[in-house]
């Protein structure tokens, strides 16, 4: 048992310094892309995410961080993004519902690529698939959806 | 200027990591737990007969349910304990890409504020319909 919560913790905490390692770079490199105004010029190019989906241009930046460093600091950002208040509700569920179909790209392409699979089978069937998904929940997120999320965030609060 | 958004962006990687902490740290014990109980195996032979579905051979199944509940690097060891061919090979890690490690990524969803269930639909959905396709397909060629 004792060994078991030595696995965990040491686990945890291991996870957690990588996680760290990763994420600070990011903010800082982020911050200093908006601070000196390139972000927007970087993200330019990629704006077809929000014109296809109809979700704001902040939607963009986190969404781009998800799906190419993976779900956590995707997450890290839509936070910090959700805090200086450019996000809606709707914007929110249609970032989550790409990433949690695309994320991590690189990572978990090469990891599944490293035992024989094949990676332009699983790059191409996880992009497409996402965004044909997310185009249609684009399509059909209904009023509802956006009140049982309001519901949920009130409850987390 | 630049001093200051190296300070802005350092304060802001450590609270993403201190919110990002508090949420996959239970989760990481309830994971380590799990790996030491019978339950990963029951799921197995429980999804066993359904792997024929994905043109697979039933011991997939372990490496399925792992890559699900524990990671994808677990889900990796598991992969090399057993005998499996290219082409299983690529339609369990299509099936993985769009479903893994769902205890701690649906965790770290749920803090966003998005539904718990929904997430997992469409993460579980999108990975039977590409692995029945890749399957499919695969057995045809």
């Amino acid at each position: 048992m004792i060994e078991i919560i030595k696995e965990a913790t040491l686990g945890s905490v291991g996870t957690i310094t990588t996680i760290m390692k990763y994420v600070i770079p990011i903010m800082v490199v982020l911050q200093l892309f908006r601070d000196y105004k390139i972000l927007d010029k970087i993200v330019k190019p990629f704006e077809f995410f929000s014109r296809i989906f109809n979700i704001s241009k902040s939607s963009v930046t986190p969404l781009l961080v998800g799906i190419i460093f993976g779900l956590s600091f995707g997450a890290g950002v839509i936070i910090q993004t959700a805090k200086e208040g450019n996000l809606s509700k709707r914007d929110l569920f249609l970032m989550v519902a790409f990433l949690a179909a695309c994320h991590a790209i690189i990572e978990d392409t090469l990891i599944l690529v490293a035992v024989g699979a094949n990676g332009f089978i699983l790059l191409g069937s996880r992009l497409v698939a996402a965004f044909i998904m997310t185009y249609l929940l684009s399509k059909y997120v209904s009023i509802e959806d956006i009140e049982e999320l309001e519901q949920a965030a009130a409850k987390e609060v | 200027m630049f001093i200051n958004s190296i300070k802005t962006g350092v304060l802001k990687g450590l609270e993403t990591t201190w919110m990002l902490a508090k949420v996959i740290i239970p989760v990481y014990f309830v994971v380590t737990f799990l790996q030491y109980t019978p339950v990963i195996d029951w799921i197995a032979y429980l999804f066993t007969p359904l792997m024929t579905v994905f043109n697979l051979p039933g011991e997939a199944a372990i490496v399925l349910v792992i890559g699900n509940l524990l990671s994808l690097y677990a889900a990796i060891g598991a992969m090399k304990a057993i005998a499996l061919t290219n082409l299983e090979i690529t339609i369990i890690a299509v099936m993985l890409s769009f479903s893994h490690a769902l205890l701690v990524e649906t965790a770290v969803t749920k803090r966003l504020g998005v539904s718990v269930i929904k997430v997992v639909l469409i993460r579980v959905g999108l990975a039977l319909v590409a692995g029945l396709i890749v399957g499919r397909v695969g057995a045809i060629l």
